[in-house]
């Protein structure tokens, strides 16, 4: 070997005539290279996994399609549902209501974010910490709890009453509240992203011309806020549109479309109708979705690598004026939770104030018990634990396996999917597909299995992109690394991948549990005797007139995701420490 | 002269590395035209290029990264056209060295020897043997984000050489380094490449990187091989116009052939050697490089040409200087040491005779 090291002689270059072949015919045949053993494992992977969200996903909502154009014996009709809902007066009644609370609470909420983030991000107040926590509380309560908390507040024995000056809680004022209550964190929290990324250079060139802090204001910020504001503004609409707990607690006579839907198929059984309204709920939620993926696309190209992260600067006023803001925002906040833990404690309202826990007897009421905290229990884990497998897995594979390119387009699309879905047209979907006799699937019916799938597939959107991003943000080159290596591909997973992700792996872990705690929308189709869950048996209870209980099985589920988020912050910063000596340059 | 597609590996030694055609398609543009190319055992082989021209294509087609559109490969002996990576026998470094973060630099190097069966004891003395071999003995409990972007270059490099593969394969790999380190590095990788004799591919799209390091350059432009020879050869007897241009500096001038011995540019006929490779009357483009433009010293009188001096720029040991010639349309760059300026106290104005040495003029078909 070592001889050929020798230094070369430069040769003289000789020519070579090369045979001439026509470019076409090497075209018309492109190679395929073999596929190793570890590929076609890992593709069969993919192929089961597109299968699964085809099966949990996409033909549910083609059963609910397909459903809405029939009559009750299943022979096609048309638009004839949609005809006989147009023509009830009810649907003008719910679509105006429904259009009225979500642009209502879109205002509210957009400005409360924006001040809420601006504050937070841009200014010198102190106690920001504390705020940032307390303003993504509501996240932690199912939505029907700040509804349960205004009953007791502003409700016919309420302490607050005389506040509303003769008006009625139970309502549209109720439901505005209650909504941009629970919506609020997750506006928020775009609103931060969008207000935290911004180049500093633009603030000094500004100041550099002298622009005063007004003309900055209009100039700049808002100009680099402006997509993360509509952003939010959408996902505020969608979310309070498709949204059921609220009006259904709270909403009194007033009748929207997501609490149309209940009716039409929980009270009237009336199937067919209600999988018409579900596709009108699809109308806004889709347009919201597709509206912000392209936001998205578009948010992307304004921060550059290189921009220079801003150090807010102290200012008097604004930071007090901003800090005040923050201090009633934060006192009301705390009040409603307050007021609904309150209210679990006292053993009689209004009559005997005195506290206990005898609300908290669940087995002595109709609504399924602690049995139902303990199933809500069981569902969030299940739902934790297999969804963060298998979307982390599937997320996986699409970035990271070689070839495949159309099925990964697929999978893709389906997984943005559920963010256009709202939670009750899922549900009902499922209904239609699953508990088909022919299905043969028709044995998860009234599982637990099914109540995991549902929530899985309903958060699916959100875990998958935080997956996405955080598997793009490491060395693409990894695989044909451990590949050259001889090193199987899921080895490489197992001792980098996922040990480099596993901060986004605890987010989507805690993500999923909280949302499977609290979600209503979806399981209140799909629950059975066997199954009842704690969230459905708030609004059971609160049906039943039993708003105490009610209250303290909200408060009990808010308690489970605080411990459960508390765990995800230990095991994040337990996980940090561990990893400093890697993450970190010395 | 036509260009040359010289494809042959030295003569001696049996190829280790051949490539047939190889044709490369994205949608509809071709990123690799019929490529043909073989490689001896041990050599040391750059792909020189500009960005885009395939090279990097080309090496992860080699590495079975890719798979190329039509055309064989085949590595010591066995067909490789189709097999997929893990099945290859090469070792890899990229740009981004593509360390895994998590693992000390230890288990980084022995990543590829857990499952050849070795034991854990044979791993850390591997492990030690090639710290050794690129001087970082004693990092073995570090993670990679504690060490300099040079030192995870060898690293990156220990780890592709830890299973002795018959082939290294060097994607740009010292492009993310400051000049300094990557000067230093370069000897480092070529001294450890003559030293275990193993067969390695460079792409580089840095001339210097390739005229150092490399046994053979093959310069590459859009998606075909432009020339293939050694350091001296690329840079002494460019194939054609683009290396010529590409590797090194080189002043070009419309021009037709005379006869035999001359040709005639602008107003003037000029003697030059590489005529003979012409037929009369054929239109070309004539070149010389900068410092091949002499001021003194040379008896050629016949490709004696008078010029101004008009600009001059310093570049340290040289000043590169724009002279008008008389008959020529386009200025003439010539590099004139710092003694030659001293010496001949040249000025920016100033008329001055020099000469194109007729050995030194390079001729290209247009």
């Amino acid at each position: 070997m070592n001889d050929s090291l020798t230094l070369r002689q430069p040769k003289p270059t000789t020519a070579k005539p090369t045979t001439a072949r026509p470019a076409a015919a090497a075209r018309q045949r492109p190679l395929r290279q073999h596929l190793s053993r570890d590929e076609i494992i890992l593709r069969g992977a993919m192929l089961i996994g597109a299968l699964a969200l085809l099966i949990a996903l996409v033909m549910p909502l083609y059963s609910l399609l397909s459903k809405s154009v029939q009559n009750k014996d299943g022979a096609f009709v048309g638009l004839t549902n949609f005809a006989r809902y147009a023509n009830s007066p009810s649907l003008y009644n719910s679509l105006s209501h429904s259009l009225t609370m979500a642009l209502v609470c879109t205002l509210i909420v957009t400005s409360l974010a924006f001040m809420a983030a601006y504050a937070l991000s841009r200014s010198c107040m102190p106690l920001k910490r504390s705020f940032r926590v307390i303003l993504a509380l509501p996240i932690l309560a199912p939505s029907l709890l700040p509804a349960i908390s205004l009953v007791y507040l502003f409700g016919n024995q309420g302490v607050l009453k005389s506040w509303l000056l003769g008006d009625s809680i139970y309502g549209p004022i109720g439901i505005v509240i209650a909504s941009c209550f629970w919506v609020l964190p997750h506006a928020m929290m775009i609103m931060l992203t969008a207000l935290s990324h911004t180049d500093a250079r633009l603030y000094e060139s500004a100041r550099v011309l002298g622009s005063s802090p007004w003309r900055i204001f209009f100039t700049v910020t808002l100009p680099s806020a402006k997509y993360g504001i509509i952003s939010t503004a959408f996902v505020v609409f969608t979310l309070v549109i498709t949204d059921f707990g609220v009006p259904k607690v709270i909403g009194g006579q007033y009748d929207m479309l997501a609490t149309d839907i209940y009716k039409q198929v929980i009270g009237q059984q009336n199937f067919e109708m209600g999988a018409a309204v579900s596709v009108i709920l699809l109308f806004p939620a889709v347009l919201a979705f597709v509206v912000d993926r392209w936001l998205q696309r578009k948010q992307a190209a304004l921060i550059t690598a290189r921009s220079v992260p801003l150090q807010p600067q102290p200012r008097r006023w604004t930071d007090r004026t901003l800090l005040l803001g923050m201090l009633l925002l934060s006192i009301t906040i705390v009040g409603v939770i307050g007021m609904a833990i309150y209210a679990s404690l006292v053993k009689y309202w209004p009559y005997n104030l005195s506290l206990g826990f005898s609300n908290y007897q669940f087995d002595l009421m109709d609504g399924g018990g602690w049995g139902a905290y303990w199933n809500s229990l069981r569902m969030a884990l299940y739902t934790a634990l297999f969804g963060t497998g298998f979307i982390f897995f599937q997320a996986y594979l699409q970035e990271k396996l070689r070839g495949f390119g159309w099925l990964k387009h697929l999978f893709q699309m389906m997984a943005l999917l559920p963010l256009a879905v709202p939670g009750m047209v899922l549900g009902l979907a499922y209904i239609f597909f699953f508990n088909h006799p022919a299905n043969p699937l028709n044995g998860l019916y009234g599982t637990l299995a099914i109540l995991v799938i549902c929530t899985i597939a309903h958060f699916y959107t959100v875990c998958h992109l935080t997956a996405v991003t955080a598997l793009k943000q490491i060395d693409p080159e990894f695989e044909a690394v451990s590949a050259s290596l001889k090193v199987p591909q899921y080895l490489t997973f197992w001792r980098v991948t996922l040990p480099v992700c596993l901060p986004a792996v605890l987010d989507i872990a805690a993500y999923l549990f909280v949302n499977a705690m609290t979600t209503v929308s979806a399981v209140v189709f799909l629950y059975s005797y066997k199954t009842m869950l704690a969230s459905v048996s708030v609004l059971n209870m609160d049906d039943a007139g039993d708003i105490a209980p009610a209250a303290a099985m909200a408060v009990l589920i808010m308690l489970t995701c605080m411990a459960a988020r508390l765990l995800h912050w230990l095991l994040s910063k337990g996980l940090l420490q561990r990893s400093q000596r890697w993450r970190s340059p010395a | 002269m036509t260009p040359t597609l010289p494809t042959d590996a030295h003569p001696g030694s049996a190829p280790y590395l051949t490539l047939r055609h190889i044709d490369q398609f994205f949608g509809q543009f071709q990123a690799l035209k019929d490529i043909s190319l073989s490689i001896s055992e041990g050599e040391f082989i750059c792909f020189l290029g500009p960005s885009g021209c395939g090279k990097t294509t080309l090496l992860r087609i080699i590495a079975g990264l890719d798979c190329q559109s039509s055309g064989e490969l085949h590595q010591a002996g066995r067909d490789i056209s189709l097999l997929p990576v893990s099945e290859r026998d090469f070792g890899i470094v990229f740009q981004s060295y593509a360390l895994f973060p998590n693992l000390s630099v230890a288990d980084n190097i022995a990543y590829g020897l857990h499952n050849r069966g070795a034991t854990a004891q044979q791993r850390q003395q591997r492990v030690a043997e090639l710290l050794a071999t690129i001087g970082l003995s004693g990092s073995e409990h570090k993670y990679p984000a504690q060490l300099s972007g040079g030192q995870q270059q060898r690293i990156a490099l220990a780890r592709a050489l830890a299973t002795s593969p018959g082939l290294l394969l060097l994607d740009e790999p010292l492009s993310a380094l400051d000049a300094r380190v990557r000067a230093h590095l370069r000897n480092e990788i070529k001294s450890l490449q003559a030293k275990l004799g193993v067969t390695t591919i460079m792409v580089t799209h840095d001339q210097e990187e390739a005229l150092t390091m490399a046994d053979r350059i093959v310069v590459m432009n859009a998606g075909v091989i432009e020339q293939v020879g050694t350091p001296q050869e690329i840079y002494s007897q460019p194939a054609s116009a683009f290396v010529a241009d590409f590797v090194g500096q080189m002043n070009f001038v419309s021009g037709e052939v005379l006869d035999q011995h001359t040709l005639k540019i602008g107003g003037r006929t000029l003697h030059c050697h590489k005529c003979r490779d012409f037929s009369p009357h054929a239109q070309v483009r004539f070149g010389i490089r900068p410092e091949d433009v002499r001021l003194r010293g040379h008896q050629d009188e016949a490709n004696r040409v008078r010029g101004t001096v008009t600009q001059m720029e310093f570049l340290g040991s040289f000043m590169r200087s724009r002279l008008q010639v008389d008959g020529l349309d386009a200025p003439l760059l010539a590099d004139i040491s710092m003694n030659e300026l001293r010496d001949l106290n040249i000025r920016p104005g100033q008329q001055l005779d020099v000469t194109l040495p007729a050995e030194r003029l390079h001729l290209f078909s247009h």
